[in-house]
């Protein structure tokens, strides 16, 4: 298990203030340290000025029997203080010899000495007294002990290291407390997420009192939900158009064989009834066929078979196969432009073909339908555009929707089951490309592009947004 | 022809060996993948047709099975319409494979071309009744009457004439006369055949091209006066 955001902010804390204090703690060591040479030093000092003083006065040798009364007095008695007087006259001495004395005569500060059965070094101080009287010229060294310095070194240091443990444990806790305190708004969030549902679609996460860093994720993610929401809609529309689609059919078999059956008819009228039911039954299977193809280009298919072909030839081939009905209808059709695309050729001329249909449904006769190529390196455009009547902003914007009529009453035309254009736009999704349908002049011109170089070799995340802007001008990247 | 069908949608196994007894074939049935299978291990057929999903053994298992030793003709059908279905199975061996939901007259289609491979080279002249078409030259007549066709009927009508007495769908009109392989939904076929009729039928008593409807189209004499 990962480990939990609170967690890992406790123990970043706790590493913070670990570090914090020991900087601190090194610090105040010092400080400490020098505080306590400044102190031994003064107590030395002063020792050495009182002695230096009762040395300099004794300048007849029986003065100096004083000196050494003073000197036994001073000396405290557990040894702590020493004192040591050397000089070329044995009679002027004082003290038992120090270790090194030489060394310690001649230093000018605060010399360090281990004395034999004492457990910390003495520190000292030295002074050259000149000699006055019969008295020669002494040296005069004090030693005291350190044992109290160190030991209250040794107290402060084990109280700065329990006091700095007990700081950084406390830290971590209060971090982690704080921490959760901190993240309460995202278990909401959570929680709030958690009670989502399907069957409350329309439910939001409450960004109003998220505090900046979490209303973003908050705002995406209902982002999300409403493309989710839209393309559920989407869905359910579908769904419903697809029952009624297929229901009307139904109806009109279920209702023939019923009244067909009502009675006894002649073979020829029973011939009749099938014949009729079979002309449903195969509008039928072309709805359910043109669904499933829909359907395999909502999961993200693509062209997979796709050949470099000319656009211009694979377009009059489909004009070729609609020449009987253009000339029918009284129109006539030219292309311009010229240009070449990897292309799934079928799926190519299928949304050609029902771009080319849809034209010739809503053209006025006489008139004349024209099919522009325009492509450079990275994508075809395939435009083809009618004269007729303009068509409202809105219808425009829905014409590639499945079952989209602008004329509902035409619906149940045999031949127009209201997933033409729809095709077109699966068919320009799987080429990489988009539909688009606006007016220009006086004529509604429909269209798509598609890859020059063949889908994309990664197929592209699943749109699920139902509402998608139609695309702008085709030349556009 | 002797056909064997593997199929457990027992509506769609009864049309189908209905449909083809009455073409004139030998059918037998298998129910499921073991028996299919057995059947068509053990017995020569024409052709195969044979379901993806069945109980037991799936279709492309028999299939694979079924190439170890023979190379009989094998269609397959599938509710799956899926790419990776269809290449998975034509590279299994399948000759050819139908989606469901498909037409009765389009697997017939699909039967015929599959046994007429390999076949003679076609005739030059096509006879249907007084109708005569020479295939090479690119010309029609009936009666002694030159009809005047345009290229594309003429295809048309050549197609019709190469399928006499068979009835064929607008579908299998459109692929074989303009080479377009998907439903697109338009009359095309339909005014293409009411154009033919008008140059080859109309000034004739005897009528030559029939409508089945919901089925298609289909180019053969009929005896009885004024049909």
């Amino acid at each position: 298990m990962n480990p939990s955001i609170a967690g890992r902010l406790a123990a970043m804390f706790a590493l913070v203030a670990l570090l914090v204090f020991s900087i601190i703690g090194v610090a105040l060591h010092r400080v400490l340290e020098r505080e306590l040479a400044r102190q031994q030093r003064e107590e030395l000092t002063t020792k050495l000025d009182i002695a230096a003083l009762m040395v300099s006065r004794a300048v007849l040798p029986e003065k100096w029997v004083g000196v050494r009364a003073k000197l036994d007095t001073l000396a405290a008695s557990n040894g702590g203080t020493r004192f040591r007087i050397t000089s070329e006259d044995p009679y002027y001495t004082y003290g038992a010899p120090l270790p090194d004395e030489a060394r310690l005569s001649s230093l000018a500060g605060m010399g360090s000495v281990q004395l034999a059965g004492r457990e910390h070094a003495f520190r000292t101080l030295a002074r050259d007294i000149p000699g006055a009287g019969t008295r020669p010229p002494t040296q005069l060294i004090v030693a005291i002990d350190s044992r109290p310095y160190v030991a209250t070194m040794a107290r402060f240091a084990y109280a700065l290291l329990a006091w700095s443990a007990a700081g950084v444990v406390g830290v971590a806790a209060l971090g982690y407390w704080v921490a959760r305190l901190g993240l309460r708004p995202l278990r909401r969030l959570s929680s709030e997420a958690h009670a989502l549902s399907p069957q409350r679609l329309s439910q939001r996460l409450q960004i109003g009192c998220l505090p900046q860093e979490l209303s973003t994720l908050a705002g995406s993610f209902n982002g999300a939900l409403d493309r989710l929401e839209a393309a559920y809609a989407q869905l359910e529309a579908f769904n419903a158009d697809v029952a009624h689609e297929l229901r009307t059919p139904l109806a009109n078999l279920i209702g023939q064989t019923q009244v067909a059956l009502s009675r006894s008819r002649s073979a020829d009228q029973l011939e009749d009834v099938l014949q009729s039911n079979l002309e449903e039954l195969e509008r039928m299977r072309a709805i359910v066929n043109d669904m499933l193809f829909l359907a395999r280009a909502d999961q993200g298919a693509h062209a997979l078979e796709t050949v470099p072909v000319r656009v211009e030839d694979e377009i009059a081939k489909a004009l070729d196969f609609l020449e009987l009905i253009l000339d029918e209808a009284g129109l006539s059709a030219r292309i311009e432009g010229t240009a070449v695309a990897r292309l799934e050729r079928a799926l190519f001329q299928r949304a050609v073909m029902n771009l080319l249909h849809n034209a010739i449904q809503h053209s006025v006769p006489g008139s004349e339908i024209a099919v522009r190529i325009e492509g450079d390196e990275a994508q075809v455009a395939i435009t083809v555009a009618n004269p007729g009547p303009p068509l409202a902003e809105a219808h425009l914007a829905r014409v590639y929707d499945r079952f989209f009529r602008i004329d509902s009453s035409r619906g149940n035309s045999g031949e127009n089951h209201g997933l033409g254009l729809s095709i077109v736009k699966a068919v320009a999704t799987m080429h990489g490309g988009e539909v688009y349908a606006r007016r220009e002049g006086s004529c509604n011109v429909f269209g798509f592009t598609v890859r020059a170089r063949g889908p994309a070799t990664s197929p592209p995340p699943i749109r699920l947004d139902a509402t998608r802007p139609l695309a702008g001008a085709p030349e556009r990247a | 022809m002797k056909i064997l069908i593997v199929e457990d949608e027992l509506k769609t196994a009864d049309y189908l060996v209905r449909g083809l007894r009455e073409q004139g074939c030998a059918v037998d049935l298998a129910h499921d993948g073991a028996d299919g299978c057995h059947l068509a291990l053990s017995l020569d057929y024409d052709v195969i047709i044979l379901d993806v999903m069945l109980p037991g053994m799936d279709g492309l298992e028999i299939l694979r099975r079924l190439r170890a030793g023979k190379q009989t003709p094998v269609i397959m059908l599938t509710a799956r319409d899926r790419v990776e279905d269809r290449v998975r199975g034509l590279r299994e061996g399948a000759d050819d494979y139908l989606i469901k939901p498909f037409s009765f007259l389009e697997l017939l289609a699909r039967l015929q071309a599959l046994t007429r491979r390999g076949r003679a080279q076609e005739a030059t002249q096509l006879e249907i009744g007084d109708l005569k078409l020479d295939l090479i030259a690119r010309k029609a007549s009936r009666g002694g009457q030159r009809l005047e066709l345009t290229a594309k009927e003429f295809a048309l009508l050549a197609v019709l004439a190469r399928h006499r007495g068979e009835i064929l769908s607008k579908t299998a009109i459109a692929e074989l006369v303009w080479d377009i392989n998907f439903d697109s939904n338009t009359n095309v076929v339909e005014v293409a055949i009411k154009r033919l009729r008008a140059k080859i039928d109309g000034p004739f008593r005897h009528k030559l091209v029939h409508t089945i409807r919901g089925m298609g189209y289909v180019l053969e004499p009929r005896d009885e006066a004024g049909a």
